[in-house]
């Protein structure tokens, strides 16, 4: 099918973001593709529809709104909390389904009470799912990268090694690799024969002769000392790698990585099983526990049904901009993923918002919604 | 049938191949003059020969209109996704070797792995406001070495068509991925290439555009015996 057409349920939906507080964006289709690269990657490329304009401005088909409507948030200065909803057409090169189809979603800006802004969105994900599903058991999962990085922050690991499986959280092949790398370190091609030779002199130890040698070096041959790396940032960051060379995670902290990533319990019970694990772990991890604590207390009031999540420590994205909550919304028993979201504090002062505005969101698949409408056979 | 065979129009590449097709029995003159772009094989009616760029082919081959091509596979792997499904690599060559690597500044001291390269992906907007820079004209081998294989997503794609080299000390990129034979000129421009930043090993190859109707062709079986036969 070349084109979805609206689906049937548009107007309840819509009619359902009203009744949630929010304010309905539209944005347009035609998207300049820079921001969208920046912040998701290249690999993007291949997944969207671009363009060019006349004066060479790489233009795209738009491919999701989160980005779009916080562009036009920053943009219009309205200043924050905001409740945005959208409901529109993306495009986007899929190996199944259409190559165009409509998302929905709300997005919630600058609510700094962090547990109920996530409690709300988790429920009024549910809520919008299972008013068009109305009978259907819905199961959801959780994931909270702030945990894991409280957990890895408390394993007493170099920065460096930190940032390298944060950065990877959510991308379980490569969190694996990672992992088992440093319980068995690469020995050979990891250093230049430059470095040793920089050894040699005695200029590892002394930090001012070596940024001094470099700038001198990348001077002699031609390069900026600006245009790209600087003399400081190499030698800086030459100290960090040694550190990370010298680091082997031991058997028992491996195990417990380990163990913490496995943790895949219902979310009323995942406080207590934390809260275990810390325990038995002697990983301090107070703080991050007793927010996630905070936002499960949150559902709870919030009414949302908190029996169909579950919280799978695992269960990440590996995008920089994502800092805390994930979750996805399936019928129970199949894997169309029909809502996802999370929580992104870090997307708007990356697209240039002057201060720091606390972002979460979700948005639906109303092609898969529709499907699953059809094939429980009946009419909502 | 009759089948097509492509082969790259001028240069080294272009007397190797021909050489190689001598030598398999199959030696190659041109219809008319000896510019032309079409050849054929002498004692055999159902062999035509194209002369066509060395990426050309590699685009003839994917949509099917040449049966055979010889090309490198740089060429065939950046311009064809799902290369492998689409051709079959009938034969190594043994010339026109080249590999595609990963460059960076030989100053980088504390970059020497794609690991290495990682950390500083996953640190560069914070540090420079922008995202890594990657100078190539390979954007296919790229993403699939860089994300496929190392997990780095954050980086952009500078396209460069030429000099690709100069791109990391002129400013215009951080670092690169480009082919190189001999490594001289990635050394001429202070550049080093990282210890598993080889991408690719390429070199010249006999490819076969995977069609229905070769199955069984004994021309197709023939051209592919000759060849193999003298490597």
């Amino acid at each position: 099918m070349a084109l979805i057409n609206l689906p049937a349920f548009a107007d309840a939906l819509l009619a359902d973001f009203e009744s949630l507080d929010t304010l309905r964006v539209d944005t347009p289709v035609i998207q300049p593709a820079e921001p969208f690269l920046a912040m998701a990657g290249e690999d993007l490329r291949r997944r969207i529809f671009m363009t060019e304009s006349e004066t060479g401005e790489s233009l795209c088909l738009r491919p999701e709104f989160t980005i779009p409507v916080c562009l036009r948030h920053i943009e219009a200065v309205t200043g924050t909390p905001k409740r945005y909803a959208y409901l529109g057409e993306v495009f986007r090169q899929r190996r199944e389904g259409g190559n165009e189809f409509y998302q929905a979603g709300i997005e919630d800006l600058g609510d700094t009470d962090t547990a109920a802004a996530d409690a709300r969105v988790v429920g009024d994900a549910m809520r919008v799912v299972a008013n068009r599903l109305p009978g259907r058991a819905l199961s959801v999962t959780l994931g909270d990268q702030a945990v894991f990085e409280a957990v890895v922050g408390a394993c007493g690991l170099p920065a460096g090694w930190q940032k390298r499986l944060i950065h990877a959280f959510g991308d379980q092949k490569h969190l694996q690799k990672l992992l088992t790398e440093l319980a068995h370190p690469r020995t050979v091609g990891v250093f230049g024969p430059e470095v040793v030779r920089l050894s040699m002199d005695g200029l590892l130890e002394d930090e001012d002769r070596l940024v001094a040698h470099v700038a001198e070096t990348m001077e002699a041959t031609g390069y900026s000392t600006n245009a790209s790396r600087s003399p400081q940032d190499i030698a800086r960051r030459l100290k960090e790698k040694m550190e990370l060379a010298n680091t082997r995670l031991d058997r028992k902290t491996l195990d417990l990585v380990g163990e913490f990533l496995a943790l895949d319990v219902p979310l009323a019970d995942a406080p207590a099983a934390l809260s275990a694990f810390a325990k038995k772990s002697g990983l301090k991890l107070d703080e991050a526990l007793a927010r996630f604590d905070a936002r499960v207390a949150a559902l709870s009031t919030a009414g949302a049904d908190i029996g169909a999540i579950r919280y799978r420590a695992a269960f990440g994205r590996p995008l920089d901009y994502y800092t805390g909550l994930v979750f996805e919304v399936e019928v129970a028993g199949t894997h169309a993923v029909l809502a996802g979201g999370g929580r992104f504090d870090r997307l708007l002062t990356l697209l240039g918002a002057r201060e720091h505005i606390p972002a979460v969101g979700f948005s639906l698949w109303l092609d898969r919604i529709e499907k699953a409408i059809t094939s429980q056979g009946g009419v909502q | 049938m009759t089948i097509t065979i492509a082969l790259p129009s001028k240069g080294r590449m272009k007397d190797d191949a021909s050489a190689i097709f001598e030598r398999a029995g199959m030696k190659i003159v041109a219809v008319g003059n000896d510019r032309s772009y079409r050849g054929r094989v002498e004692g055999s009616d159902d062999v035509e020969i194209a002369f066509l760029s060395a990426s050309e082919i590699s685009r003839e081959l994917g949509n099917g209109l040449i049966d055979f091509g010889v090309t490198g596979e740089d060429l065939v792997r950046e311009g064809l996704a799902n290369a492998d499904a689409r051709v079959e690599f009938c034969a190594r060559l043994g010339f026109g070797h080249a590999d595609v690597v990963v460059a960076v500044p030989e100053i980088w001291y504390d970059v020497d792995t794609m690991a290495d390269l990682g950390d500083v992906a996953a640190d560069f907007r914070a540090r420079h406001g922008r995202r890594l820079a990657i100078a190539t004209k390979y954007w296919r081998l790229t993403q699939s070495h860089f994300s496929g294989s190392h997990g780095i997503q954050l980086y952009r794609i500078v396209e460069s068509l030429g000099a690709t080299e100069g791109a990391p000390a002129s400013g215009s990129a951080d670092i690169i991925v480009d082919i190189t034979s001999t490594g001289s000129t990635l050394k001429a421009n202070h550049l080093k290439i990282l210890t598993d930043g080889v991408i690719l090993r390429s070199e010249a190859c006999l490819v076969r555009a995977r069609k229905a109707a070769h199955d069984g062709d004994p021309v197709v079986a023939r051209v592919i015996a000759a060849v193999r036969g003298v490597l």
